[in-house]
């Protein structure tokens, strides 16, 4: 089973080690003690990181002109909820395995919670903010179908309380639309498209506009949204996975065949690790040992069994 | 009693929980049962995320 290509794998590592995107620790926020459990109050403003406002607009675009396009989409955000603001540093799209048409979206949660895991790698205070959807018509505001739903959700939510924007491609695009602009505090605009964004604690009867103001930082699940339909072919096994192997890590990559995402999981000896790289098109088995790279004769495409197997034949050969 | 290395995820999350610790005061975590490292108090599980995740509701 282990055909040990070493020279070429090595390279491979080598390779892959200068083209990681290697997630980095957020810092902590200066002056803030994280020994008095914080008391939530109302949301007062979201603040999105401008990586976050480029990607709602540019995937927002570029979703209107695909062939589903006139169905709902969205994403899910994630960030960290402060005790008057929520700030905003991620987005877990919809998903093309979303369920959708013109009236509704229902997102496609196992690729995001795949997702969710492999961001938090950066950062474990980050967790659920809310959600942003779109209308294909001139429906600024939430429906009344979604205060139902969003009305028990947010008691999932820190402060019992959660951040919901609404897309719309209502606007007039303008030449010169050269950057986004504001109209009223909770509104977003930019060629054309619209971001109105609310918030709606529990036991509200109604959503609140929610002001919106932009800082710098990144959309730190962009590098995953370039393999997003890998990942959610793939989820359901990732995860059952995760949930198994508790010290299982992933790398989001990019190199000359594209963009991957590489799963290592320890084994027994320090440094030792079996890696998965999966692709859009395939599924890759490694065996990282005493410093060595091997690659392994091993194509199945379902990643848990393929790493189960190649757990069970080290077993049987240590 | 059990000693290990730390793996490279954990060195990083301990260092900052102490670095926390000693410039904003912030709490570390310990296991009651065998005196290990659980992270600092605003920490997010997993679980909670996900269950979150799981139950974002169909949107009109």
């Amino acid at each position: 089973m282990l055909q040990g290509l070493v020279g070429t794998a090595t390279r491979w590592l080598n390779d892959l080690q200068r083209s990681w995107h290697r997630p980095r620790p957020l810092p902590p926020p200066a002056g803030k003690s994280a020994s008095t459990p914080i008391s939530y109050g109302p949301l007062e403003r979201v603040l999105l990181t401008d990586g976050v406002g480029r990607t709602l607009f540019e995937e927002f675009a570029n979703h209107r002109s695909e062939a589903r396009g006139e169905e709902e989409t969205g994403w899910l955000l994630l960030g960290l909820r402060e005790a008057r603001e929520a700030v905003v540093l991620a987005t877990l799209p919809a998903g093309a395995m979303r369920d959708a048409s013109v009236a509704h979206v229902r997102f496609n949660s196992n690729a995001q919670a795949v997702a969710s895991r492999i961001v938090r790698q950066t950062d474990r205070r980050l967790n659920i903010i809310g959600v942003v959807h779109t209308h294909p018509g001139s429906l600024r505001h939430p429906s009344d179908g979604d205060l139902r739903g969003d009305g028990q959700w947010v008691a999932n939510l820190r402060g019992h309380e959660g951040v919901f924007g609404i897309g719309t491609a209502d606007g007039i695009p303008t030449p010169g639309d050269l950057f986004a602009y504001q109209p009223r505090p909770h509104v977003q605009c930019l060629r054309g498209l619209r971001f109105s964004w609310y918030a709606l604690r529990q036991g509200d009867s109604a959503y609140r506009p929610l002001p919106v103001e932009l800082t710098i930082g990144p959309d730190l699940a962009r590098s995953l949204h370039d393999i997003w339909s890998t990942l959610e072919f793939h989820a359901e096994r990732i995860e059952r996975l995760c949930r198994q192997q508790s010290a299982m890590r992933f790398e989001v990559m990019t190199d000359e065949w594209g963009t991957g995402l590489l799963l290592t999981l320890p084994l027994a000896e320090p440094g030792d690790a079996v890696q998965v790289l999966i692709r859009p098109k395939e599924v890759r088995y490694y065996v990282l040992r005493s410093g060595e790279l091997l690659e392994v004769q091993h194509h199945d495409e379902w990643v848990d069994r393929g790493v189960y197997q190649l757990l069970a034949f080290l077993a049987a050969r240590a | 009693m059990d000693f290990r290395p730390l793996n490279d995820t954990e060195r990083r999350q301990l260092i900052n929980a102490l670095r926390g610790n000693a410039e904003s005061d912030r709490a570390i975590l310990m296991d009651r049962r065998d005196t290990s490292f659980l992270g600092t108090a605003d920490e997010v599980t997993d679980e909670e995320v996900i269950s979150a995740i799981k139950s974002v509701p169909c949107h009109y």
